[in-house]
């Protein structure tokens, strides 16, 4: 291998991305052999861990309480727009009523509206 | 023959139906449940990772105020599509994925910017890199790191282009592999690594510029 070759590479090795292990060992025998090749990588990988620590400690914010809230209420309503659609249950009374010969029907109708109110 | 087959589909189509009745209420049965249990799921396995969206939503946005939007805005297309994610694979993933398309198609619609061709950074870019830097170079590196004052590297991330910003925070402040950077940004493996690469670049030039105008660090850059 190259060093040119190992140079253009050198990302995929650092990021241990080179799933090939044959790969991984040709470039592990040529930085046994070159030794400006180990020093640029070492360099390489000591600065990029050096970077994600910088990153990892300064890119943490945290969300704002608000935005919990928010987003708590929000699932709260939407968890309650997808419960079973309302249901209207409709009785029928009816009632016959015969008196002196004449029959006397009374139909009453009610209607129930149900719906399931999910959270609090 | 016949009746054989009858039997057969009798006892499978019996055994589901009284488990489920043993178990639930009728009230429960009618899909109620499935909507509590899905709110109780996400509560528990989706909301845990507010924090970590909020910090990603601000590499998206670059605003905190836009950035709780979107956070709010990525929470609700989780919820209502909460059943197509499979259990099991990466929650925290998917999420992410569904923060990039939000932030697309919501936040980055009327924001006409230069798109930069992935195939030119790759070539120029990694042909720059293909050479070793003295050990001038690497000192002068080593020392501008060593001393950065506080902030200057998520201001220096902020500055960069967005392409390849979302690709250095997925990979370097969450860790991700290439593969799963891909899927979460909906680009090719390839891509990722050119971004990252420059990205990487222009993070370290950004920080020795810096440091330069505070006049630190060597003057060999990096």
């Amino acid at each position: 291998m190259e060093c040119n070759e190992v140079m253009h590479a050198l990302i995929l090795f650092i990021d241990n991305e080179i799933e090939d292990t044959i790969q991984v060992q040709t470039f592990q025998s040529h930085f046994e052999e070159c030794l400006q090749c180990l020093t640029e990588m070492e360099h390489e990988r000591q600065v990029l861990s050096r970077m994600k620590s910088l990153l990892a400690d300064e890119c943490c914010e945290q969300a704002p309480a608000d935005l919990q809230n928010r987003i708590a209420a929000q699932t709260a309503l939407l968890a309650s727009q997808m419960f079973s659609p309302t249901q209207i249950i409709t009785e029928y009374r009816r009632t016959e009523t015969t008196f002196n010969g004449e029959t006397h029907i009374e139909i009453e109708t009610t209607h129930e509206i149900r719906r399931d109110f999910p959270l609090s | 023959m016949l009746r054989e087959r009858k039997e057969f589909i009798l006892a499978v189509a019996l055994f589901p139906m009284t488990s489920e009745i043993e178990i639930k209420t009728p009230a429960q049965l009618l899909a109620t449940e499935t909507v509590i249990e899905r709110t109780a799921r996400f509560e528990r396995d989706a909301m845990q990772y507010t924090n970590q969206l909020y910090a990603a939503a601000l590499r998206y946005t670059r605003d905190p105020h836009n950035a709780q939007d979107l956070v709010q805005d990525t929470y609700a297309k989780a919820f209502t599509s909460f059943h197509q994610f499979e259990p099991g694979t990466n929650l925290k993933a998917w999420l992410y994925r569904i923060l990039t398309t939000t932030f697309i198609n919501t936040y980055r619609k009327d924001q006409r910017r230069p798109l930069i061709s992935d195939g030119e950074v790759e070539d120029w870019q990694l042909a720059a890199s293909a050479s070793h830097t003295s050990d001038q170079g690497k000192s002068a590196e080593d020392e501008v790191l060593e001393n950065l004052p506080d902030g200057d590297v998520k201001r220096a991330l902020q500055e960069i282009p967005e392409e390849f910003r979302l690709a250095v925070f997925y990979a370097d402040v969450e860790g991700y592999s290439y593969k799963e950077i891909a899927e979460i940004l909906g680009i090719p493996s390839g891509t990722v690594m050119s971004r990252l690469h420059r990205g990487r670049k222009l993070l370290r030039t950004l920080l020795t510029d810096y440091a330069k105008n505070r006049g630190f660090g060597g003057s060999n850059g990096v």
